[in-house]
């Protein structure tokens, strides 16, 4: 009995050996990015789905934690051993279409397919006319802000601008306690792009039009300064370099910051975590000339160039991106919905939360199509932690990284 | 002062060691006592950086167990950490006979090679590792697992078993073939069980190593079904975008007892075997 | 000596020698390839680079800083946890009530995989919802909160700590050994000749827990020097870069830039450092030995 599991351990990895070495015909794996304890079981679920309506097809989903998902697909094709299909960040993309990995869609897709996308989120997958990748996940941000806070502080309404932002911030803070005005996030992935929300609602480009960096500029050194004199006066939470997005968020759920920006899947979790919370989403608050801008990102499923099985593969594609499935996807995980039929269905039509990130959609910026963005964004996000620690002046820290980035640029041409 | 209320030397030699170790004791159970407070606590609480939950719930271990599927990555552990234990040991053992009984050509180069091979952490060689793994047909298949592990612990086994057995005196095998027993026979009957507790020690340091190991499962794992408790525990918080902390901790404290039963119950050999084996 | 095949010494070494050497040396190989060769961000090689890319990381300015701190790190992780470990190993090696705890207790973190302890650390330093913070607190050592993590000038001693304590367990029980191999007839002989504590402790123990030392120092500084876990699951080497070691660094290279020909050449690079580093040492504890 005892040994029972050691016996089962045995069979189980020669069955393995035995499928490695004569994979049938229909055999599609999947890499998946888990984006929750719901990701698993929604992408298991849905291919079984699939094996049964499609009998002799084998659907194998593996799940890869987001922070290691870069490092799993680089070893597995850089072994040859990568899946079918896999979830990648959309602004990888560029790689993989440069290098050869991924296959492009477009001889599979019929103009009813093409149809059910929002173009926003499909476009970033379009690559020299070509469509590279499907976008799985697609969100933006938006404001939250905590309306007992506001109440206590006596703000009526949520901010419009930064200006406004500030003064809200300050009369938070009044209240004193333990509450914070504004969250700012100033740790690990997407550090930058917190700093970019002010710098874009200053009019600034992440990339000019000659194509090189463009944090060396004003609108740069205002969107740094109004961040630091957050961060001075102290209406920001204190440390902000230690907290990453979760931190933020987590403050925010425990009502003890007025306001943060970040993406629709906050509110999902505060269903859950903290229900009675009462907040409200708004707009990124406009810059002086009435700028803004929201952070655009998707997430793409991509079909790798020596996939054994497109037919097979694509087929599968096809049943994801059916509107039930994406549906539940989309519910489950908190994103926005990436079908124009699925944005009618009532989870999403009539959620007050998501109109505020729908509504804007058109100011949505996604990061820039370049190769080695995710260099750039390091080298922009050490910047700014630099200048919130105080450890650099403004204008020659971003200056510097500019420089730095125009290096990277000119470097990946 | 009456004899009687007298500490005995034992007892204040007792009070004076843990108050020597207390700082240490403090901060080796800190994170234990962090692990264990954040998984009793009510999900709705967690945030809350209190020592004292408003209530226990000892239930989270039961969700935890579920929604994480702890038992296959228990099984998985034990699977991987007792056979790659097994083989380095079964590999080691000879070869520390030899290194430690006989003289031959090359044995000096043998033990440098050992030695260099302790200096490639799995990090570094990581891309190497799993385009073997996958030049061998192996993938997501925890035997690739077992196999890395075992190999990356010979080094130490070695080394290990090798200073035991030469303190383990020749004169009780030499007697042994003066009754007529065979070099081999000698060695299965006198001279192994004789070394059974570096053994021990041996396979004690294999085990934690292939218990705790992360970097080499997570790129050579990629199914759910073949995840290693690391990884599994570590794929609750990397990334996803909220995290169920007192599932983690509860999983963490769960996945640590079983070692701990181990260092229990072992530990008399731990040290034991470690002595007298001279380090030189 | 009646010597059969099974005795032959290079059948006994045959089976352990070709495992590691398979299992280890063929990636090396592959790595020096990958270090020479042009590669794109998925490890395809696209032709010979000679050795351009050592020479980027070399003129890096990132490397040089990394390298000084990994030097630091190691240095103060090796150090702290050898001059703690020496008083701890000697007090758990004396009679005392609930001993046997007291050893399990110490070895309780190698209980628990590197990459948990980490995390667990993290969510212990938390500024906010950390219970550091609100021990220290409770204690009345702080009145407000430390941002532990938010710079380095506390991340990085908070760091060094977390890897002294985690890398105690081994070096415990390594002189937990040595202490149990010196003979008591010494020590009562140098009672009878009248010696203190502190001389018994510095002509006896010391000396004969040499070797011992020197083991925990080499491989405690291979430990560390190739720890990832602890600085990676904290701060990922930030904020600014100004926790990055050569690991994380490595890291950085290979995975989220998709730089692996300058990763691979930072590899080998990292591994002919340590191996330097042991020739050294070992070298030079010889010398002392001798002496």
């Amino acid at each position: 009995m005892s040994f029972n599991w050691l016996k089962t351990a045995f069979v189980g990895s020669v069955a393995a050996i035995a499928l490695a070495g004569n994979a049938y015909a229909d055999t599609v794996r999947v890499t998946v990015a888990e984006y929750s304890s719901k990701t698993g079981p929604y992408f298991e679920k849905v291919a079984s789905e699939f094996e049964a309506a499609n009998p002799g097809s084998d659907i194998q989903i593996e799940v890869v934690p987001w922070d290691v998902l870069q490092q799993k697909l680089t070893t597995d094709i850089s072994g040859g051993a990568n899946a079918d299909l896999a979830i990648i960040g959309t602004r990888w993309l560029i790689d993989y279409v440069q290098q050869g990995v991924a296959a492009p869609l477009d001889e599979y897709m019929n103009d009813e397919f093409k149809g059910r996308f929002i173009e926003t989120f499909l476009s970033p997958s379009v690559m020299d006319g070509k469509t590279y990748g499907l976008p799985i996940a697609a969100s933006a941000r938006a404001m939250y802000y905590n309306k007992e806070l506001f109440e206590k502080a006596g703000i009526t309404q949520p901010p419009a601008n930064w200006d406004e932002l500030k003064a809200a911030a300050q009369k938070i803070k009044a209240l004193g306690g333990d509450v914070y005005g504004f969250g700012l996030q100033g740790k690990e992935i997407e550090t930058d792009v917190y700093f970019y929300y002010a710098f874009w609602s200053q009019g600034g480009n992440l990339i000019d039009k000659d194509g090189t960096s463009g944090l060396d500029s004003e609108a740069a050194y205002k969107a740094a300064e109004l961040y630091k004199s957050l961060i001075d006066e102290g209406l920001t939470e204190p440390g902000v370099t230690s907290l990453n997005r979760e931190d933020v968020q987590n403050l925010f759920k425990q009502g003890r910051v007025g306001m943060m920006i970040t993406a629709p899947f906050l509110a999902a979790q505060i269903k859950e975590e903290a229900p009675n919370l009462k907040y409200g989403v708004a707009a990124i608050p406009a810059g002086p000339n009435g700028d803004r801008g929201t952070y655009g990102v998707t997430d793409s499923i991509i079909m790798f160039e020596n996939s054994q099985n497109k037919e097979t593969a694509w087929k599968f594609l096809d049943y994801l991106f059916t509107t039930d499935k994406r549906e539940e996807f989309t519910a489950g995980e908190g994103f926005l919905p990436v079908n124009k039929e699925e944005a009618t269905r009532p989870v999403f039509a009539e959620n007050a939360d998501l109109k505020a990130f729908t509504d804007l959609l058109p100011n949505a910026r996604f990061a820039p199509v370049i190769p080695g963005w995710e260099e750039i964004a390091a080298v922009t996000s050490n910047a700014i932690q630099k200048i919130y620690l105080g450890q650099g002046e403004i204008k020659p820290t971003l200056d510097a990284a500019a420089a730095e980035i125009d290096g990277i640029i000119a470097k990946n041409k | 002062m009456k004899p009687g209320r007298r500490m005995s030397p034992k007892a204040r030699r007792t009070i004076l060691c843990w108050l020597v170790l207390s700082p240490l004791v403090v901060a080796v159970l800190f994170p234990f006592a962090v692990m264990f407070i954040t998984a009793i606590k009510p999900p709705t609480e967690v945030l809350r950086p209190t020592w004292w939950p408003s209530e226990v719930r000892l239930e989270n271990f039961v969700t935890m167990w579920k929604a994480t599927n702890f038992g296959t990555a228990l099984m998985n552990s034990i699977y991987v950490a007792v056979l790659s234990t097994l083989i380095s040991l079964i590999v080691s053992i000879p070869a520390a006979y030899a290194m430690s009984r006989l003289r031959f050509t090359g044995r000096g180069y043998f033990q440098q090679f050992l030695l260099v091979s302790q200096m490639l952490s799995p990090i570094v060689l990581v891309i190497g590792l799993f385009r073997l793994v996958v030049a061998l047909k192996l993938l997501d298949n925890v035997n690739s697992v077992v196999a890395v592990y075992a190999a990356f612990n010979i080094a130490f086994s070695v080394w290990m078993l090798q200073s035991y057995f030469s303190t383990i005196p020749r004169d009780l095998e030499e007697a042994a073939w003066m009754e007529g027993a065979s070099s081999w026979q000698a060695l299965v009957r006198v001279f192994l069980p004789l070394a059974l507790p570096a053994m021990v020690v041996t396979a004690i340091f294999s085990f934690i190593n292939a218990w705790n190991e992360f970097v080499i499962a997570l790129t050579m794992l990629r199914r759910q079904e073949s995840y290693t408790l690391p990884i599994q525990v570590f794929s609750l918080v990397a990334g996803r975008y909220t995290v169920e902390w007192h599932h983690v901790m509860a999983a963490a404290f769960v996945a640590t007892i079983p070692v701990a039963v181990v260092f229990a119950w072992l530990q008399r050999y731990l040290v034991r075997g470690l002595a007298l084996g001279a380090v030189k | 000596m009646n010597r059969s095949f099974l005795t032959n010494p290079y059948v006994l070494v045959a089976p352990g020698f070709f495992l590691a050497a398979f299992i280890i040396l063929w990636p090396l190989l592959q790595l020096g390839q990958i270090s020479l060769s042009e590669v794109n961000r998925f490890g395809q090689l696209k032709g010979f680079a000679g050795l351009e890319n050592y020479v980027a990381v070399f003129t890096d300015p990132q490397f040089l800083s990394a390298l000084a701190r990994t030097g630091i790190w190691t240095f103060g992780i090796v150090a702290g946890t050898i001059i703690l470990s020496v008083p701890v190993a000697l007090v758990l090696n004396e009679d005392f009530y609930g001993r046997g705890l007291a050893r399990i207790i110490v070895m309780l973190p190698w209980a628990v995989s590197l990459t948990m302890t980490a995390i667990v650390w993290r969510w212990a330093l938390n500024g906010e919802s950390g219970m550091l913070n609100s021990a220290l607190r409770g204690l009345g050592l702080i009145d407000q909160n430390v941002q532990w993590l938010a710079q380095a000038a506390t991340a990085f001693p908070v760091q060094i700590v977390i890897g002294i304590l985690v890398s105690i367990p081994f070096t415990v029980t390594i002189f937990l050994g040595g202490l149990s191999s010196i003979p008591d007839d010494l020590y009562e002989a140098a009672k009878l000749e009248g010696a203190s504590n502190w001389q018994m402790f510095s002509r006896i123990t010391l000396p004969l827990l040499g070797p011992f030392l020197n083991i925990a120092v080499v491989m405690n500084t291979i430990n560390v020097f190739n720890s990832f876990p602890i600085i990676w699951a904290t701060t990922q080497g930030g904020p600014a870069n100004s926790t990055d070691i050569l690991v994380t660094y490595l890291y950085k290279l290979g995975f989220n830039f998709g730089k692996l020909g300058e990763a691979s050449a930072l590899s080998l690079m990292m591994f002919a450092l340590l191996l330097l580093f042991t020739i050294i040492y070992v070298r030079l504890a010889m010398r002392g030995e001798r002496a």
